[in-house]
């Protein structure tokens, strides 16, 4: 099929050849420009009314040709039209498919796509020189303007980016000390037996992990004499029973330790690190760590500060009870804003027991045992409370913990009768 | 006289040179600065860009009385008194001079004029008029240029074979004068001398003249010269000249013929070499290409950690502005910062009748490399403004990448098109797109309408000019 040169319009009919845009061999697409040719007026760029294939060109730069001039012929391809057809009809797609129609029906093509080869992406002079002084690339960045241009936002953009990734990454690392966990066989040193990991388990493991690399940990170490208190739960445990519920020392520390909490608001709040801010809570919810079959876990006794110490002891009672059979609600275990972990009743001393986020402190207690202690300067055997108090000290310094340890301390021992009263 | 301790030493007060000098002022450094020459500016401003405009101004008024008639009105046949042209012209560049000189002692930057050598990496010594004066530096920038080119073969020691400083003197307006080299400086020389009565003859070796610049936008420019010149000959080889009394005897090889013609002057404008021996460079790390040129990095640094080089003995297009822009990044790296030569559209300017510029992507580059671009061209038979001052010569072009739509260069030829490229490369440096221009809206009746224009015919809806429809989604 051959092209001809077409009327030109407005009275030109002939010109000079300046420049071929194509050779043999080469496949022009319909309206691309094939030759810039020259007369009085201008130098028009003539585009192509056929598409094909080119097997043979007929004019050369400098020679002078005139409409209907034969200037190239392309390999015939089925359904294409005569070059002076007017209308448009659906192109079947020649070889190759003309990629500037394929483009143009695209809307804004992706800004990341490679652009040209040696073009640098699309950018202002003064956003060019910010990447440079940051040392970005960027043609790595996605620009959002028109032609994907790369504008400041863009910019400011594809920086926060990386700094996620950045931390996220050492969030990943962190999370996972042991990068790849290896299997030791140990059945070559005796008998062994193999359990999975329990759901459980592995919750409490992963917020331990958690809790433990999120919190700089101090312990605050303090022993309290409760004999004056085991007096008191002697003279009252009967009556209690009568009505249903165990007088435990823990069920008479739980009073002490909201009498102490309301003193130091600190050890009541959390940190809202997204908000930039501490939370101060009004209310008093504590945790109850408990050991199960299972493993441990932490259900709330809320209000604590508005029961009196017989609901207390009910309460954690029945919160026991449930935890053992694994009846807590999923409730039952949010909004604790301190926690009590009690060892008291299986034996050891002090232990440094880990915040449980996002609280902000833990009182870990030992198993009380006969001391000798000083009292009006004579050596008197007492009864003595080992007090563990793990805090954050990010939110509370050693002095508040210091002066918690000694306002717990002065709560217990200082626990009123009628504090008991029924 | 006792040595001076400097931070930022320059050599050369060219363009270059003291925006260099100037800028390590402003930033806080002592500079010291040294000229060969008694006035500063280098060869822009006392045997370049500033002169040949000065020249190309006053003679274009001959041209225009000429062509005036037409319209109605004629001027008497123009008188040239040479003496009254290059005093006017002297001024200029009187003008200019002081007032770099005078810029640079706001800046209390210390200007030595006389020859600048390296005798290490830290220290020059000046030969000036009261004996050596030597310089202790921290940081030195090259800046000493180029000087025209002169074959041996050329080189006969007659004063009516010129380079483009002696050109510029009009000594007098020689009947026949041939211009060997058809390039930016000869072809802007040749117009001088043609509207001064000259008859110009050009002889370049090349397939044409005005390589570099694509042959559409080149088109009307060497229509015009056709005109003005006697004579335009590419493929031409000058391969002898010998002094013939009063004239010059010109052996060309031209069309498979030896000619010999006599010419009472010649202009040698066959390119530009760069200037950097006899400054000592040989006693510095500083390493030369085999052409002469310093070789410098992206930050202008040569291989010498404490000199820099910019401007033409740094490399690359010889024009002020890209030296300019060189200085910048040179002055940026010695105080800390992190600049580099990297993607800068340097526009290029040649200041015929009509005059032709280009910044970006060249269509015939795009082509030689492989890149696909769309072009769209306004021509200035359309433009009211054009018809109006007479010269519709005109041709305004833009190479557009075609998926992002973005103008990766811009060619513009006709009266002011040196004026209307800065347009061109704000929309290049910018990564503006055909659309940006076309909804930006241009004075009206003015040329830079014809960007805009240029932009609407890429999209099909051009009001002055009709082109064919594109299917373009409308962003």
């Amino acid at each position: 099929m051959d092209f001809k040169l077409p009327m030109l319009g407005e009275g030109s009919d002939s010109g000079v050849v300046v420049t071929l845009h194509v050779k043999e061999g080469d496949s022009i697409a319909k309206d691309q420009p094939v030759l810039e040719l020259e007369n009085e007026k201008a130098v028009a760029s003539i585009p192509s009314s056929v598409a094909g294939v080119v097997t043979g060109i007929y004019v050369k730069p400098g020679d002078k040709i005139s409409v209907g001039t034969r200037i190239l012929s392309v390999s015939a391809k089925e359904g294409e039209e005569a070059p002076s057809a007017e209308t448009e009809s659906p192109q079947p797609a020649p070889t190759p498919a003309p990629k500037k129609e394929a483009s143009a029906s695209t809307a804004i093509p992706p800004a990341a796509a490679p652009l040209p080869t040696g073009i640098a992406p699309a950018a202002a002079p003064s956003i060019r020189k910010l990447a440079g002084d940051l040392g970005l690339d960027l043609t790595r960045v996605r620009g959002s303007g028109r032609g994907g241009r790369i504008e400041l936002g863009d910019l400011r953009n594809y920086v926060q980016q990386l700094q996620s990734l950045a931390f996220a990454q050492q969030a990943q690392t962190a999370l996972s000390p042991k990068a790849a966990p290896e299997s030791i066989d140990f059945s070559r040193w005796g008998p062994v037996l193999k359990k999975p990991i329990t759901p459980l388990r592995a919750t409490i493991a992963r917020r331990m992990v958690e809790n433990w690399n999120a919190i700089p940990h101090v312990t605050q170490f303090e022993e309290a004499d409760i004999t004056g208190l085991l007096a008191m739960r002697k003279k009252f445990v009967a009556a209690y029973e009568e009505k249903g519920a165990r007088l435990t020392v823990t069920s008479m520390l739980l009073k002490s330790v909201v009498d102490t909490l309301r003193k130091h608001p600190s050890f009541n709040c959390s940190l809202d690190e997204a908000a930039g801010q501490f939370v101060f809570k009004e209310y008093y919810h504590l945790g109850i760590a408990v050991d199960t079959d299972h493993g441990l876990i932490v259900p709330v006794i809320r209000d604590a500060d508005k029961k009196t110490v017989f609901q207390l002891a009910k309460e954690l009672e029945e919160l026991a009870a449930k935890a053992r059979e694994r009846k807590v609600a999923g409730e039952d275990l949010k909004g604790g804003t301190f926690t009590i972990s009690n060892q008291g009743g299986i034996g050891g001393a002090h232990f440094t027991p880990i915040v449980n986020k996002p609280e902000v402190a833990i009182l870990g207690l030992g198993k009380a045992a006969l001391k000798p202690a000083v009292r009006d300067g004579n050596v008197e055997p007492r009864m003595l409370l080992p007090l563990a108090i793990s805090y954050d000290h990010r939110v509370i310094d050693g002095g508040n913990a210091a002066r918690f340890a000694v306002d717990l301390v002065a709560a217990i021992q200082g626990f009123e009768e009628k504090g008991l009263m029924l | 006289m006792n040595p001076i301790q400097t931070e930022v030493a320059v050599i050369g007060a060219g363009p270059g040179g003291y925006a260099a000098a100037f800028y390590a002022a402003d930033l806080g450094r002592k500079v010291t600065l040294i000229e060969r020459d008694a006035r500063l500016g280098g060869v822009c401003l006392n045997s370049g860009c500033i002169p040949s405009k000065a020249l190309l101004h006053a003679t274009h008024q001959i041209a225009g009385a000429e062509e005036s008639a037409h319209r109605g009105i004629t001027f008497n046949k123009p008188e040239v008194n040479l003496d009254a042209l290059r005093a006017w012209k002297e001024s200029i560049l009187t003008k200019l001079g002081a007032g770099v000189a005078q810029l640079g002692k706001a800046r209390n930057v210390e200007v030595i004029h006389g020859r600048g050598y390296f005798s290490d990496s830290s220290t020059l010594r000046v030969e000036t008029g009261q004996g050596n004066q030597f310089i202790k530096f921290d940081k030195a920038i090259v800046a000493v240029g180029s000087r025209p080119a002169i074959p041996k073969v050329f080189d006969l020691g007659n004063p009516r074979i010129m380079t483009s400083t002696g050109a510029l003197e009009i000594p007098d307006i020689p009947e026949k004068l041939l211009v060997i080299g058809g390039g930016y400086i000869g072809m802007e020389l040749g117009t001088v001398y043609a509207r001064l009565g000259s008859e110009v003859v050009v002889a370049e070796a090349l397939d044409t003249v005005l390589a570099g610049a694509d042959p559409d936008l080149a088109r009307p420019v060497i229509q015009a010269a056709r005109k003005a010149f006697k004579e335009i000959r590419t493929r031409a080889k000058v391969v002898q000249m010998a002094t013939a009394g009063k004239q010059i005897e010109v052996t060309t090889e031209y069309q498979g013929e030896q000619l010999k013609e006599r010419y009472d002057r010649v202009l040698v404008s066959v390119g530009r070499v760069p200037a950097g021996e006899d400054i000592g460079l040989e006693n510095t790390q500083v390493t030369r290409d085999d052409r002469g040129f310093v070789v410098v990095n992206s930050h202008q640094q040569t291989e010498d950690p404490n000199i820099y080089a910019i401007g033409d003995i740094a490399g690359g297009v010889m024009l002020a502005h890209k030296a300019h822009k060189e200085a910048r990044i040179a002055v940026e790296n010695i105080c800390g910062e992190v600049a580099a030569f990297e993607n800068i559209t340097i526009p290029a300017v040649v200041f015929t009748d009509p005059d032709l510029a280009w910044c970006g992507l060249t269509e015939s580059e795009a082509r030689e490399k492989g890149i696909q671009v769309e072009v769209a061209k306004f021509p200035w038979t359309a433009s009211g403004r054009a018809l109006s001052f007479d010269r519709t010569d005109g041709l305004t072009k833009l190479v557009i990448e075609p998926e992002t739509e973005r103008i990766l260069g811009v060619g513009i030829v006709g009266h002011g098109a040196g004026e209307l490229i800065a347009e061109g490369v704000v929309l290049v440096e910018m990564g503006a797109t055909a659309k940006d221009l076309a909804l930006t809206v241009h004075p009206h009746p003015t040329l830079s309408e014809t960007l805009m224009e240029a932009a609407e015919v890429f999209y099909g809806h051009s009001t002055h000019a009709l082109a064919r429809k594109r299917a373009r989604a409308e962003h």
